[in-house]
């Protein structure tokens, strides 16, 4: 009797035993583990899953460009750097979690978040309690870094910013409406946020600079929206003299392939900020010519040896052509790279954000092949921002106009006064 | 009554287990699991008392999830509350909306009560979408969610943060047990197995059913809190229908005959998207997977199948016993 129990007490010390195991190892072993390597742990939530999986796929590309660079250098005090990727599927919480979990489970010392905007502030969030290095590489919301109610000490942005384009591509738009007497205006972008706000700022802006311009009809498909016949529809009704459009990736492709059956592009002239990266370019069937379009990346923008080199490398070590997204991230990992070597290795967050705040970098990116992070909001400047008319086939944008820089950050100024963000 | 005792200690003793978490220096990784699962349990407990007891299927009950947690934040952002001030209004508010929705709701059943409650939860969806100078649209609150000390609790702390949400998730899991074990539950329960049978009995069938809407949406909207305390916002997904079906396949993980199935469901659920997430994207495909296995493997969740079989074999003992009383009977009366 006393054996049997002896070994049912033996028995549920195992399965007990076996079950704690088993909870470390789905919770807590992966940090035991990883942690040993000595490698500098970057996280980096981004969305792997799903209709925009590319944007995850083109921002790591991007990322590792750089990284493997830096380690087949050696590295710095003989650690690499090693890229820890979660898939948070875009929802704000398991972006959160997913964070958290880097930093804590995984122990990564840095967060870059190749997330897109939602996602982006709940990341900003997590970061302000952490305090480790964070570089937002997507979000192209301006109030992420501009709104100082939201401002995080070492939480920076490599992404482009929505008041930027809105300038830049305003001041452009502006040009042409009055050299061909642009001066009704149709809209159709996303029924979201970032559609909302993107497309107000640019028609606010292109009024600026031409007064004469007026918008006689707004559309908001729904993000995601699969037939654009009622839109298209509605932009021939409008008889616009222009078009401007902030749909992008596969709705952007969708509106073009569904616009192209009714002649929409022959009709109007047209303004798209998203037009003009490979990841769309690739997908329409039938790419419009004579199309306004927004820079994003391109191998001929700037039309250098540098850039075509990197593209080239690109291609041949990711196995698909780099997005908008693969520059922001490309920079994110380059100015990490420069603040280690300013810290001799110290992961440290506010060291790292000290390093950071104000660098310039040498950057093919740049438009005067450099780019600075900014110090007083946390923000990138002087990256390239234009427009350029599409063309059908490579290197489908020609006659591409950089933005010049100053105009940009005088108005912007002005923005932020009128949000409220600065006296 | 002694089994009401029972369970208060059941309660007092899952506390206890919980707040063991931190003082044996558990990983904040493991804290911040069981955090967010807490604040899923939540919904997917307060939706089986509609589903599992009392038999109405609600495609929409995100949306409580969501006022709970939006209440709580803007409250919050707003400066003018504490954090139980905010807390007792967003409860208020979640009641007040589900009394709302509930008494158009509880009128229908079956299909046309869980497609009613799904038109109210996109129609709510809609509204955070749509009023972005007061919920931030689809971006959601931004700038963090204040967390003020109140009688010396400081929620900044994430080891008080965990405290305070282990306390608020066992009363809430105690209040769930009080409920499904009084007179009201098995009012539930009847209405679930024959409303008319409920009617005739004198029974206010919609009052019931309209007392039970509302004290799970106010359970779904402590949930919601909870976990506006931990992303430290609200967004408008919390509202979204996918995250009213993530609370179904919970309840359907876990099992809807047991009470806490559900939560059992929400830890398999979770625990499966935290493994596979960190070891591939295709984590809707091994989730599919799990699931289509469990439905047509086991029929049942897990805790369903458990109480299933010890119900047969206490049964079979009985029976045995029983048998065995015949036998000897039936020996004594041959002899």
């Amino acid at each position: 009797m006393t054996s049997t129990e002896s070994r049912r007490a033996s028995r549920r010390q195992v399965l007990k035993g076996a079950g704690a195991l088993a909870a470390a190892g789905v919770i807590g072993a992966p940090a035991i583990s990883k942690a040993q390597t000595g490698a500098i742990k970057i996280g980096v939530p981004t969305i792997l899953s799903g209709r925009v999986a590319i944007l995850g796929q083109t921002s790591v590309g991007g990322l590792k460009v750089v990284f493997d660079k830096f380690n087949a250098a050696g590295g710095i005090n003989g650690r690499k750097i090693e890229m820890v990727v979660r898939d948070s599927k875009g929802a704000p919480q398991e972006a959160a979690k997913v964070t958290r979990d880097l930093i804590n489970n995984d122990k990564c010392e840095i967060i870059l978040d190749a997330e897109a905007s939602s996602a982006a502030f709940a990341v900003q969030e997590v970061i302000r309690e952490i305090g480790v290095l964070c570089i937002h590489s997507n979000s192209e919301t301006s109030s992420l870094t501009a709104d100082p109610k939201l401002h995080v000490p070492t939480a920076f942005r490599t992404a482009r910013q929505g008041i930027h384009d809105a300038i830049g591509g305003g001041d452009y738009a502006a040009k042409i409406a009055k050299a061909k007497g642009l001066k009704k205006w149709a809209t159709c972008s996303p029924d979201y946020a970032y559609g909302r706000s993107n497309t107000a700022e640019f028609m606010e802006y292109a009024k600026h600079f031409d007064g004469n311009i007026q918008v006689v009809e707004e559309s908001w498909p729904k993000l995601f929206q699969p037939d654009y016949t009622e839109v298209v529809t509605k932009l021939l009704n409008a008889k616009a003299d222009a078009m401007y459009s902030a749909l992008w990736g596969g709705d952007l492709v969708a509106f073009i392939d569904q616009a192209n059956l009714y002649g929409l592009f022959d009709k109007q002239a047209s303004f798209m900020v998203n037009l003009g990266d490979y990841g769309v370019v690739d997908q329409v069937k039938q790419f419009p010519q004579g199309v306004y379009s927004g820079g994003r990346y391109n191998r001929t923008v700037p039309a250098t040896k540098e850039n075509e080199e990197w593209y080239q490398n690109y291609v041949k070590t990711q196995k698909h052509k780099p997005t908008n997204w693969s520059w922001e991230n490309a920079v994110a990992a380059e100015f990490v790279v420069e603040a280690l070597k300013k810290t001799d290795g110290d992961t440290n967050g506010k060291k790292m954000a000290e390093a950071i705040k104000g660098m310039t970098l040498r950057s093919q990116f740049g438009t005067k092949g450099t780019v600075t992070m900014r110090a007083e909001d946390n923000t990138l400047i002087d990256y390239i921002i234009g427009y350029g008319v599409s063309l059908s086939k490579e290197p489908y944008v020609a006659d591409f106009q950089a933005s010049a820089w100053e105009p940009i950050i005088e108005l912007e100024k002005q923005w932020k006064k009128k949000q409220g963000y600065i006296s | 009554m002694a089994g009401r005792w029972r369970d208060l200690g059941l309660a007092a003793l899952g506390l206890l287990l919980l707040l063991l978490v931190p003082v044996f220096g558990a990983p904040p990784a493991i804290r911040d699991f069981i955090m967010f699962g807490m604040a899923y349990g939540l919904l997917a407990m307060s939706l089986n008392l509609l589903i599992g007891y009392t038999g109405l299927v609600s495609f929409g009950h995100a949306m409580f999830f969501a006022a709970g947690a939006y209440a709580f934040g803007l409250a919050m952002q707003s400066g003018k509350f504490s954090i139980p001030g905010a807390f007792v209004l967003a409860i208020g508010f979640t009641a007040l909306m589900a009394l709302i929705v509930g008494a158009i709701c509880v009128r229908l059943n079956e299909i046309y009560f869980a497609f009613l409650t799904l038109a109210f939860q996109m129609l709510f969806y809609n509204i955070i979408l749509g009023w972005v100078s007061f919920t931030g649209g689809d971006q959601g609150l931004m700038g963090g969610i204040p967390r003020p000390k109140f009688l010396g609790i400081d929620l900044a702390d994430r080891t008080q943060l965990y405290i305070f949400c282990s306390v608020a998730f066992v009363v809430c899991i105690a209040i769930l047990r009080q409920v499904v074990t009084s007179p009201f539950g098995y009012t539930l329960r009847m209405i679930r197995d024959n409303q008319e049978r409920a009617a005739f009995l004198g029974i206010n069938v919609i009052m019931v059913k309209l007392a039970c809407f509302v004290i799970s949406a106010c359970i779904a909207g402590v949930g919601g809190i909870l976990l506006t305390l931990f992303v430290s916002g609200a967004y408008p997904n919390f509202g979204f229908w996918t995250t009213s079906g993530e609370a179904i396949f919970m309840i359907l993980l876990g099992g809807s005959n047991v009470f806490l199935g559900p939560l059992v469901g929400t830890v398999i659920l979770r625990l499966l998207n935290d493994i596979t997430v960190t070891y591939t994207s295709h984590t809707e495909l091994v989730l599919g997977i799990v699931i289509l296995v469990l439905v047509l493997g086991l029929r049942k969740g897990p805790l369903d199948l458990l109480a299933e079989r010890w119900e047969n074999r206490r049964q079979a003992k009985a029976q045995a016993v029983r048998d065995a009383a015949d036998k000897d009977a039936q020996a004594g009366r041959d002899a």
